[in-house]
Order: structure tokens, then sequence, then C-alpha cells
């Protein structure tokens, strides 16, 4: 619910020109603060494969079916930036298949890149009191109430721009009774895959979860084995 | 995904006219369809431009299950979108056609174009960053997915969707771990293997994506008749 794949046509012009100027902006610099390493780039791409591979996995909900994006987890690994650039990535693949109109592209990178920010920002703070699952739970939690905030947010300017065609007024009642339980639920679930994901790097590569959003390629290999 | 995976295959031994047509024409004619769906409020343009999507779709020789697919998500979410604005008029349900337009053509644009082609272009005018890690992220994603499917059969066997929610959900959490130390392997060693066989930043150094073809004739006639329908939707 954080991710919007509305399709293209829906959203008005101002709203996804503006989101795809800003999002450029942030690509751009976003790559000239971190330096486009060719680790980075292929972790970027790696992580965006990944987001696309979890995104295929399908949590039936009553009659829809929640979609994991893995923003947290990945924002906290890579940085914001490197969550709003593996967004970006992801987005375009999922524009060309339908899923989010060419258009959305800058929007979704942003509500996601959105996430990934927030969950950079808590998640140093959290585990210092804490371990690193429950810490990347916690900050998936925040990072996703946030940018699910900002989903309704955009929905809310998406809906009022139509009405001010047809002139009825949006039903946003209804799009908060839709939204929020749906909200809610991804929090639930993104979380607790947060908690299994940071579990396992625990042990396994403890570096990456111990040194929160330190750039990856800052850590050398050899270290990290 | 499963579609991306399908849509993929078609694009590399699909044999239709569509396939045989330069990337960059497709690319041209599906932009300008997107554009004008988006751009038009008329809603005897905005079914031309619909009609020609589903014609576009329907001659590419694409299974119809893919089209449907394709079909299917974005009018799930317009229909939303289309019941927190829903003002009663008949027009409302026509709005409906720009995403199904945006979608059928993506279907048709991915399922013609096999993606080194698709990427040539888009890597000549994005940062060369975001070109790579595009052209990295589509090939390590399928066998990713494949990793993935084994990985969650293997959680069923061994009772791995037992228990709470909580604890399922965590343990997918951990096989997701899994996976992304991977796709962390697996995208390096990519990277690596394109910079060593001198990858400069050009995704597919061969040009062939804008060298037409006879079969872009078909795209040009594509245009003309589209061109040929706006205007006569204009008039009546």
């Amino acid at each position: 619910m954080s991710h919007l794949h509305l399709p293209d046509g829906v959203v008005p012009l101002w709203l996804w020109g503006s989101a795809w100027l800003l999002a450029i902006v942030i690509a751009a610099v976003g790559f000239r603060r971190e330096a486009a390493t060719p680790q980075r780039i292929a972790r970027v791409g790696a992580l965006s494969a990944v987001m696309l591979a979890a995104m295929a996995i399908e949590l039936p909900l009553g009659p829809v079916e929640f979609h994991l994006t893995l923003a947290g987890p990945f924002g906290i690994l890579l940085g914001g930036f490197g969550a709003f650039h593996v967004a970006l990535v992801s987005g375009s693949i999922l524009a060309f298949a339908g899923h989010g109109g060419f258009t959305l592209i800058g929007l979704n990178a942003l509500l996601l890149g959105l996430e990934g920010t927030v969950a950079a920002a808590v998640y140093p703070v959290l585990s210092r009191s804490r371990g690193a699952a429950p810490a990347m739970a916690g900050a998936t939690v925040l990072a996703r109430l946030v940018a699910g905030a900002a989903w309704i947010a955009v929905m809310v300017l998406a809906t009022d721009s139509r009405s001010r065609e047809s002139g009825v007024p949006a039903r946003h009642a209804m799009l908060a009774s839709i939204a929020v339980p749906l909200l809610l639920v991804g929090v639930v679930i993104e979380s607790a895959v947060a908690f299994g994901i940071a579990r396992f790097l625990e042990r396994v590569r403890p570096d990456l979860v111990t040194r929160g959003t330190v750039p990856l390629e800052v850590i050398g290999e050899s270290e990290a084995r | 995904m499963s579609l991306i995976a399908d849509l993929d295959l078609i694009a590399g031994s699909g044999k239709s006219p569509w396939h045989r047509a330069s990337a960059l024409s497709k690319m041209l004619l599906a932009f300008t369809l997107v554009a004008l769906a988006i751009a038009f409020s008329s809603p005897r343009l905005l079914l031309v431009v619909h009609v020609a999507a589903w014609l576009l779709a329907l001659t590419s020789r694409l299974p119809f299950r893919l089209v449907l697919a394709a079909v299917t998500y974005p009018a799930f979410f317009s229909l939303l979108f289309l019941l927190l604005t829903w003002s009663g008029r008949l027009t409302d349900q026509l709005w409906l056609l720009r995403p199904l337009t945006a979608g059928l053509v993506a279907v048709w644009l991915i399922g013609t174009t096999p993606y080194p082609d698709l990427f040539a272009p888009i890597s000549r005018v994005v940062p060369r960053a975001v070109g790579d890690a595009l052209f990295i992220s589509y090939r390590t994603m399928f066998s990713l997915m494949t990793s993935l499917e084994q990985m969650m059969r293997a959680l069923k066997l061994r009772g791995g969707n037992t228990g709470s929610p909580w604890r399922r959900w965590g343990v997918a959490g951990e096989g997701l771990g899994t996976l992304l130390l991977e796709g962390f392997e697996k995208g390096e060693r990519l990277y690596a293997t394109m910079l060593l066989r001198g990858h400069a930043g050009r995704i597919c150094g061969c040009r062939h994506w804008l060298e037409w073809t006879r079969d872009d004739l078909w795209v040009m006639g594509a245009f003309v008749l589209l061109g040929a329908a706006l205007l006569a939707g204009a008039r009546t």
C-alpha cells in the first residue's frame, strides 16, 4: 500500500510531472553524493531484482493479494538514496509489464524512496538499544506508516483533481476505509518479513545489519567474510 | 511476475511483423499512443486510441491470456479510482480506457521487443548508472525468481508454512535474506563480467535496435492509420 501501481491517465499531469522532475533531481543528487561505483551499481540492480522477485510473492488477504516491497529493509542496507534508486529501477521494469504506468514511475520511486529513507534514518537509533531484527522491524513499521500516509495523500490529491472536473466530491471516507486497513495489515506483514531478513543477516552477514546505512562499498569483502 | 517471464520469452521467439520491426519505431509508436491516451479528454478520440491499442496487441500473436493479464491489473486499480470519483455519468466509464490503453500498449511493446533492444535506446538517454542497474536487474530477476520458487517450495515441504502468521512471515523473511545475498553475488558477478568484456555504458553495442527493416512499414502504417482515424474522429 505504499507503492501506487496506479496506471497511466489516472493521476493529474501536474502531480506526476512534478514527481518525475523531483525523481530525476533526487536520482542525480544520489549518484553524485554516493559515488556510482561498479559495486554500488551492481547492488542497486541486484536489489531491484530482489524487490521484483519479492513482489511476485502473493500473500492472500481475502479478496485481494498483498505484495511485499521490502523498501524499508533496502533503505537500511543501501541508505535512502540507494532505496530510491532501487525503486526507480524496479518501477521502470514493472511499468513495461503494465504494473504501474510509465507516467507514475517517478511518483512510485518517490514513495518507495521515502519509505527507505525513513527506515534508514530510524534504524541506527533503534539498533542502539535493540538487536538488529527488532530494530529493522521497528524501522519498517514507522517507514511504512509514513509512506502509507503519503500514498493516501497522493490518492486524495488525484481524486480531488478528478472531482474538480466532474463536479462531484471525491469519496475520501471510502478511500480511508479501504486504504487504512490494508496499510495496517501491510505494516504487520512487512515488519515480520523485515524481522526475518535481519535475523538471517545477523547470523550470516552481521556487517550488513550492524553498521546501519554505511555505504556497502566501504565494507571490504575480506572483512565482510 | 511470471507475466514478464512469459512476455520475455515470446519477445525473443515471436514471428509477427511487429517482432521484426525496429525497437525504436515501436517505442515511438507506443509512447505516442500512451501520450495520446493521457492527453485526450474526448471520449471518441480516446476510443480510437484504445481500439488502436487492441489491434496492436491482438495482431502481435501474443497469447490472449497474457494480453488479458496485462489489462486486468490496470483495470482493477482504475475501477477502484472510478468508484472513489464516480459521478454517475456514462463518460466516466470511457475515462477507464486511458489506463487500459496504456496497459495494452505496454504488453505489445515488451512482448514484441527483446530486452537488449528495449534497453539499448533507454541506456542512451538515462545516466549510465541507471541504465546499467536496469540491465542487471532484468538479467538477474529471472534466476532469482526461480530460486525464490524453489525456496518457497522447500519451505512448504519442511514445515515453513506452519505456525502463527508472524512465524511464517518471519521464516519467509529469512528466505528472502538468502535471496538478497544471492542477488548481490549474481549482480556483482554479472557486472564484473560485463566490465571485463569491455562494457562502456552502452547496453547492446550493436545498433540493430534503430536499423529500419521492411517490417517498419507496418509501424509507419499504424502511425498513418492512427492519424487518419483521429482526424476522422475529430471531425465527426
